[in-house]
């Protein structure tokens, strides 16, 4: 076990590496941040001045390099905007994108796993088609309409909830529920199509004939062999979670990593976007780890060596 | 128990559990919300020194703790001191500064002359200060009369001073040096109405009333929060929700949903961003619009009345056919945009060899601008009409202003620009060497060399109305209105005032 893990781990450097390499040429690709840092008519001379105190006047494999040396340290450089260490920058925003996305994820599961069983379990019937339309429904309903929908009804109608910020547990209501939502949908989906799968099962049929109840048939046999699968997509999600929150933190005034990722690549604020996409490649790097190895937990027949 | 109620009881477990674990970030509210402004902007800051960068955001807010040395009053449009009380030409490049007396920085330090010699210091510094080197090139060295009377020389004469000093915000030296620009950025010092309190990125900006304030502070007003709210809906119904009590940069859309609303008060502001559509006359750009009867064409076949009233809500104003803003210095009232004609545009093409028109780029920003696509959308199918089949490339913003810069816009593209409120800025855009003019005229290079060295109103009143009339003749570009800036607000706020420069000064704003 411990050696695979040493092997996964060492394997996320190449992984590392390469993301940092071909995120760092694009964004360069995508042109110079001077034209957004700076006023169009400032004086060619104050542009070459700039230029060359941010370093952008050397060649793009030497800045590359420059980075790559700073980033082995933890110093991904100084933010272009903000003039503060891009990696703080990021790091004063882990805390909210990373309560958002776990209070959405914590919703799909509540939501998402009873509802799926449950359809299951009363499959063709009432819940079953519920649960389908409503999964239908999630899926298709992009966020950002969700998110401005559940404003002007919660936030301006009812006004029972604010309409955005970060604060109170209030505040984090109505983006968890609509970051939720669309994997709610998803995640009860997955669930209906695996238990179904797993209801049918000989060992299903043998647990009922054991005289077990039907609480225990089904959670305890039924949903813990379905639920592989549901947590291969629970993590697979997690991680483009924290990378989707984009929308929603836009719509919510959320103060999270995807809102500072938007404006720093429209400004080309190098340092900031590098980092964040380091970082977004970490998180989802060590989530697929994670989640193998919560296979061998659940299961036992799988191990690693 | 059956199933659904272990599930039921179990995800009301885990539901509470959630609750209790989330972190209680709520600051203490030490003031009441009665007495607390908030106002939503678009974005946060980058930084709170108001010279670190020309963005309005960080305007907004730098500047309710860090004064300027002036302001354009926008209720009487006149400049005004704020930390200076005068200003004098006392000889075509000497430039006398009185400054107010008494007043000391939150942190207790003075200002005086050397305050203002030093914060004009880091003013004309290219590396600290890049974006106001525009403003700051004229300037060549400084003198202390006395405590309180500060000499600017200019390399040469400079008419546009004044402006230049509504852009100089005192700093104080003793802080400034402890600091440098970076933490002076996120906790910034001045002489304002308001302390800096408070800063938690991307979510909120705090400042407090400032007790030793020199001036007449706002009425009703302990604090002021500054919100970004990046969406413009959010921003809207937050305002209409009671959450915010100024809404910055509205979207049009806010105009028909507010209308009516009593408690609620829209602002509409005429922007300085002006909008042009841009036709090459350069060789290098080759295209028939090197034709001045095509470029005229264009100008008749455009109706900027139409694009205004239906996408605009009949609310921007539409330009005279010429690039100043009627407030403008040298703004030409005989003037006249050319008339809506379209058989006069066919003809004017048919003249100039293209009876059927002809297809040629349209270059265009994608989200730079309100309403950009749309607005460019019109255009092409107002110039479909007279044969000309505009091709729209949309180029996402940066690369949008770098072929800007480089001059690669052309032949045919639309642009929104808004140079300081000075006409020497807006016409240096038509210079032969400017980097992204369209024309090359050596006449109109002389006017605007004359133009920026002539130190009497009425004579560099009448250097620009020649400029005017000579672009307006050549027609490089068509003009063809102003940008409009919506602003909403409670009926809390009184004496709000936004201005075309997209700035929100709290001078004699008051909280009901």
């Amino acid at each position: 076990m411990l050696s695979y893990l040493v092997r996964r781990l060492l394997a996320t450097l190449p992984v590392l590496l390469g993301i940092s390499f071909v995120s760092f040429m694009l964004l360069h690709l995508s042109g110079d941040p001077t034209d957004y840092l700076l006023p169009i008519d400032v004086p060619e001379a104050t542009r070459q001045a700039f230029r060359h105190a941010q370093g952008f006047d050397r060649p793009i494999m030497v800045q590359f390099w420059d980075f790559l040396q700073k980033a082995v340290t933890g110093d991904f450089g100084t933010s272009l905007r903000f003039q503060q260490p891009a990696g703080s920058l990021v790091w004063e925003r882990v805390g909210a994108t990373t309560e958002l996305a776990g209070a959405a994820m914590l919703v799909a599961i509540l939501v998402g796993i009873p509802a799926g069983t449950i359809a299951a379990y009363r499959y063709g019937g009432f819940v079953d088609r519920m649960v389908r339309a409503v999964a239908l429904i999630g899926q298709a309903i992009p966020n950002f309409y969700l998110g401005v929908v559940a404003i002007i009804v919660f936030a301006v109608w009812f006004r029972v909830l604010p309409s955005g910020g970060r604060g109170s547990w209030e505040q984090l209501v109505l983006p968890a529920l609509t970051l939720g939502f669309a994997l709610v949908a998803l995640i009860a989906r997955v669930t209906r199509s695996c238990m179904l799968d797993a209801l049918r099962d000989d060992y299903i049929r043998t647990a009922r004939a054991k005289g077990l109840g039907e609480t225990a048939v089904v959670l305890k046999h039924g949903l813990r062999n379905a639920f592989i699968p549901v947590l291969t997509v629970i993590g697979l999600q997690f991680g483009l979670l924290l990378n989707g929150v984009v929308v929603t933190e836009i719509v919510f005034s959320w103060p999270g990593i995807g809102r500072l990722a938007i404006q720093s690549i429209y400004a080309r604020d190098f340092p900031v976007v590098q980092t964040i996409v380091f970082l977004s490649a970490l998180t989802f790097v060590m989530l697929n780890l994670i989640v193998d190895l919560l296979y061998a937990v659940l299961d036992p027949r799988i191990s690693y060596k | 128990m059956s199933i659904f109620e272990r599930f039921q009881s179990g995800a009301i477990g885990l539901s509470l559990l959630m609750l209790a674990g989330l972190p209680m970030l709520s600051s203490a509210q030490s003031v009441p919300r009665a007495k607390t402004l908030i106002i939503a902007q678009n974005f946060d800051p980058q930084t709170l020194w108001p010279n670190g960068t020309t963005a309005s955001t960080n305007l907004n807010a730098g500047a309710a703790v860090v004064e300027p040395l002036f302001w354009i009053n926008p209720a009487t449009n006149k400049l005004e001191g704020v930390l200076a009380t005068s200003y004098t030409l006392q000889s075509p490049t000497v430039h006398k500064i009185e400054l107010r007396r008494g007043v000391k920085f939150s942190n207790g330090e003075a200002f005086n002359a050397d305050a203002l010699i030093h914060t004009l210091g880091v003013f004309v510094d290219k590396v600290v200060t890049p974006a106001y080197s525009i403003y700051a090139a004229p300037m060549e060295k400084f003198e202390k009369v006395d405590e309180h009377t500060v000499l600017i020389h200019t390399k040469g004469p400079y008419p546009a001073m004044a402006l230049a000093l509504t852009q100089v915000y005192p700093i104080p030296p003793g802080y400034w040096k402890e600091a440098g620009p970076a933490k002076f950025g996120q906790a910034p010092v001045g002489t304002g109405p308001f302390k800096f309190t408070e800063w938690v990125k991307d979510d909120r900006v705090v400042m407090d009333r400032n007790p030793q304030y020199w001036g007449v502070a706002p009425k009703g007003i302990d604090r002021v929060v500054w919100k970004p709210v990046p969406d413009d809906t959010a921003r809207a119904v937050g305002l209409e929700a009671g959450e915010y009590d100024i809404a910055a940069s509205l979207s049009g859309a806010a105009v028909p949903r507010f209308q009516g609303q009593r408690n609620l008060q829209l602002y509409s502001v005429n922007s300085y961003r002006v909008f042009t559509m841009v036709l090459s006359a350069l060789p290098k750009h080759q295209s028939p619009l090197l034709d001045k009867r095509v470029r005229l064409a264009i100008n008749h076949a455009i109706d900027n009345n139409a694009i205004v009233k239906n996408l605009f809500f009949g609310k921007a104003q539409v330009l005279q056919g010429q690039v100043l803003r009627k407030e403008q210095m040298g703004f030409d009232p005989d003037i006249k945009a050319y008339p809506f004609d379209l058989a006069k545009a066919k003809a004017l093409l048919a003249e100039a060899g293209h009876p059927n028109g002809f297809e040629i780029d349209f270059k265009i920003p994608s989200g730079r601008y309100a309403q950009d696509r749309e607005v460019c959308e019109a255009i092409a199918g107002m110039l479909a009409k007279v044969g000309i089949k505009a091709k729209i490339i949309a180029l996402e913003g940066g690369e949008f202003l770098r072929q800007l810069r480089t001059q690669e816009l052309g032949p045919m593209s639309y642009v929104g620009l808004a140079p300081p409120d000075d006409p020497h800025f807006q016409l240096s855009q038509y210079r032969s060497d400017w980097r992204y003019t369209f024309i090359q005229s050596p006449e109109l290079d002389k006017l605007i060399d004359d133009g920026v060295k002539e130190p009497d109103v009425a004579k560099r009143t009448a250097i620009y109305k020649r400029a005017v009339r000579l672009i307006h003749d050549e027609a490089p570009a068509v003009p063809m209105f102003q940008g409009l800036d919506i602003y909403g607000s409670n009926n809390r706020v009184k004496g709000l005032r936004p201005t075309g420069d997209q700035r929100l000064f709290l001078y004699g704003v008051s909280l009901e």
